[in-house]
């Protein structure tokens, strides 16, 4: 159900989104495995990165936020996070320049990056130009659809 | 020559007057006969026109002192000369004819034709030539006044090429009087405002400017008077059908010799084919605004509609089931789900992933149709599909899924009580090249004719509030950017009702200067 839930919600014409929608009554149930897996989340929008900690939190993971890169690479020095996610338009240090840093450091590390921008082409290819590629979604995401998403990369 | 008086004219009268007997055998009525006749040689004299006489043998008795001007020979050198010396060869025998009509009695008047110069030079001339009568009414020679018209006519010469000049022009050139009545009205008047010259010179100005606009007039003729122009004064005038439409006007004053201005000369441009264009520039430009505006703002608001989703789903897991918080909440969700829908949307954003991938368009297809399953279903819609698309094709994935779902959505929309939903891909060969052809069509409702060149339209929509206007916008952008293309042909009369939707997508993607931007703004 939520599969076809998750597609729907891509590109549902809003004619159809009515009889979809309600498949949001699903609360996100907590991970069953016995080891946590440890989440950062980066945005310079501080509601933001707060907001998806909490739910990610409440779907049974351990969540950290962080608001710059600087600052991410400090935490998951000592966190070591099982995933990145993080915002791709950000002041000093982007999200794709902050994914090659992570890259490097923590090559374990899985890495999904979003935006609300289309635009970044220019900066996705300077992750491609250093042999890097990333998992991209767009903002705004529904909670559900980005835990899935996400558990997918797990 | 004897002479009775100290003054002698230049130009003798000749033999004629002399070998006249009554004149020298009158010695009682000498003085008055002469002081007659100096007056007469006075007259002929102070002439502007050359006043030229002869005999019956054409011999030139007399010559003024202006036919000396005019023709540069001295009295010495031509009386007694034949006339036909001043007559180009080719126009002699006009003198016969002339002599002819003279006999009858009558004069000759205004006769246009040329004479020559002393040095050979060949002019224009009219000639009035009255016959020479003798004491017993006898005919004994002819006088005539040449009068030298290659002035006037190089003047008519010139007011032809004038007259032509304004007849061609594609403006409306008019002239009228200081009371606004139509003077003059060239071809170009006719074909822009409908009246005929004969319908317009004589009438007043009024008939070609809406009532509302009458005041225009005493403005224009109060610059006028005082001797302004108006320039390019944008403005609406009527036509003889009635038909009101943009102008640009340019009004000059028309002065006599003496300065003083006794009408207006007026051109007037249709420009309403120039103001359509204007409004159509607009209207794209609106457009491509846009487009441009919802991708700013979409972008704006992407941020914080991230927030608000995740705040209100936090919201609703902490409130309990069934609690009226957590209705509203739901709602509140579903409504933020659809302002993501469209910011999403007017984005153009919509990628998975950041690369294209080689896939088998039938293969999306087949994705969205299994999405929309149920609708399907529900509907009681019968699919047929027809999946010739042998080859692979890279595209965008996101981009490509989004616009088959806009396009087959579209179609079970239309079909709400049933119908068929016609899905084929083939190899094309379009325009620019190989690609895949796919063919959308359905038995659904159709689109109303006066609706169909709209549906591209950004927020044009059929479906009330239920439509964002936005798909086909969408659909459209993301394949142009891909070098494809989309047309839609519809019949929505009741018989035989549905749409047809042909996409084409070509194998080639187009080059990285070709940007969406480029194409539609």
């Amino acid at each position: 159900m939520l599969e076809t839930y998750s597609d729907a919600i891509h590109f549902a014409d809003e004619s159809l989104s009515q009889d979809i929608l309600p498949l949001c009554k699903d609360t996100a149930s907590p991970e069953p495995d016995r080891s946590r897996r440890k989440i950062l989340v980066v945005d310079d929008q501080k509601l933001i990165a707060d907001t998806i900690v909490q739910i990610f939190q409440d779907a049974g993971f351990e969540a950290v936020a962080a608001y710059d890169g600087w600052s991410a690479l400090e935490i998951a020095g000592r966190l070591r996070p099982d995933l990145l996610l993080s915002d791709v338009l950000m002041p000093q240090m982007n999200g794709v320049q902050l994914a090659i840093a992570m890259r490097r450091n923590h090559p374990e590390t899985k890495i999904v990056l979003f935006t609300g921008q289309a635009g970044i082409s220019e900066i996705l290819l300077e992750g491609k130009e250093k042999g890097y590629e990333f998992e991209l979604l767009p903002k705004p995401i529904h909670p559900l659809k980005l835990i899935e998403r996400i558990k997918e990369q797990l | 020559m004897e002479s009775t008086s100290p003054v002698q004219p230049k130009s003798a009268f000749g033999n004629n007057a002399r070998s006249s007997p009554s004149a020298s055998e009158r010695p009682g009525t000498e003085p008055d006969a002469i002081d007659a006749r100096f007056h007469l040689a006075a007259i002929v004299e102070s002439s502007d026109d050359p006043i030229i006489s002869k005999d019956l043998s054409d011999s030139i008795t007399s010559w003024n002192n202006a036919a000396t001007r005019v023709f540069g020979y001295e009295p010495e050198e031509i009386i007694g000369q034949s006339i036909l010396r001043l007559i180009p060869p080719e126009l002699r025998h006009e003198e016969d004819r002339n002599f002819e009509t003279l006999q009858t009695g009558q004069r000759i008047e205004h006769f246009e034709t040329a004479r020559l110069r002393k040095n050979g030079e060949r002019f224009p001339v009219s000639v009035t030539i009255s016959p020479i009568k003798n004491a017993e009414g006898r005919i004994v020679g002819s006088s005539r006044i040449v009068r030298d018209i290659s002035n006037r006519l190089k003047s008519d010469e010139s007011q032809f090429r004038l007259a032509a000049i304004v007849d061609s022009a594609d403006d409306a050139i008019v002239s009228k009087d200081l009371n606004g009545i139509v003077k003059t009205w060239n071809l170009a008047a006719s074909r822009i405002f409908g009246y005929t010259a004969e319908e317009m010179v004589g009438q007043s100005i009024l008939k070609l400017i809406p009532d509302n606009l009458n005041y225009e007039e005493d403005e224009i003729l109060r610059k006028l008077r005082a001797g302004e122009r108006i320039d390019h004064y944008e403005t609406t005038r009527r036509r003889k059908n009635g038909e009101l439409f943009d102008v640009s006007v340019t009004i000059s004053p028309i002065r006599d010799e003496s300065g003083r201005v006794i009408g207006a000369s007026k051109i007037a441009r249709d420009i309403s084919q120039r103001k359509q264009f204007e409004l159509l520039l607009i209207q794209s430009e609106k457009i491509a605004a846009t487009g441009r505006m919802a991708a700013a703002v979409a972008h704006e608001i992407n941020n914080p509609l991230e927030s608000l989703i995740n705040l209100i789903f936090l919201a609703r897991q902490d409130s309990p089931e069934g609690s009226k918080a957590h209705k509203l909440l739901l709602t509140a969700e579903e409504e933020l789900e659809r302002v993501s829908h469209i910011a999403r949307q007017t984005l153009g954003y919509y990628r998975e992933t950041g690369t294209p991938a080689e896939v088998f368009l039938h293969d999306l297809i087949e994705n969205v149709l299994t999405v929309y399953n149920s609708k399907i279903i529900s509907n009681s819609i019968s699919v047929a599909a027809n999946f010739n698309d042998l080859q692979k094709i890279t595209v965008s994935k996101g981009e490509l899924l989004q616009v088959f779902s806009n396009v087959i959505a579209n179609a079970i929309d239309a079909m709400n009580t049933g119908g068929t939903l016609d899905i084929s891909t083939r190899n094309f060969v379009g325009p620019s090249g190989p690609g895949i052809q796919i063919v959308i069509s359905d038995t659904g409702i159709g689109i109303q004719a006066e609706h169909l060149p709209r549906v591209f339209e950004p927020f044009f929509t059929t479906k009330g509030n239920m439509g964002t206007g936005l798909g086909l916008w969408v659909t459209r952008q993301l394949l142009e950017s891909r070098g494809g293309q989309i047309s839609i042909a519809s019949n929505s009369s009741k018989k035989n009702s549905g749409t047809v939707v042909t996409i084409f997508v070509p194998f080639a993607r187009p080059q990285p200067n070709m940007s969406a931007e480029q194409k539609n703004g």
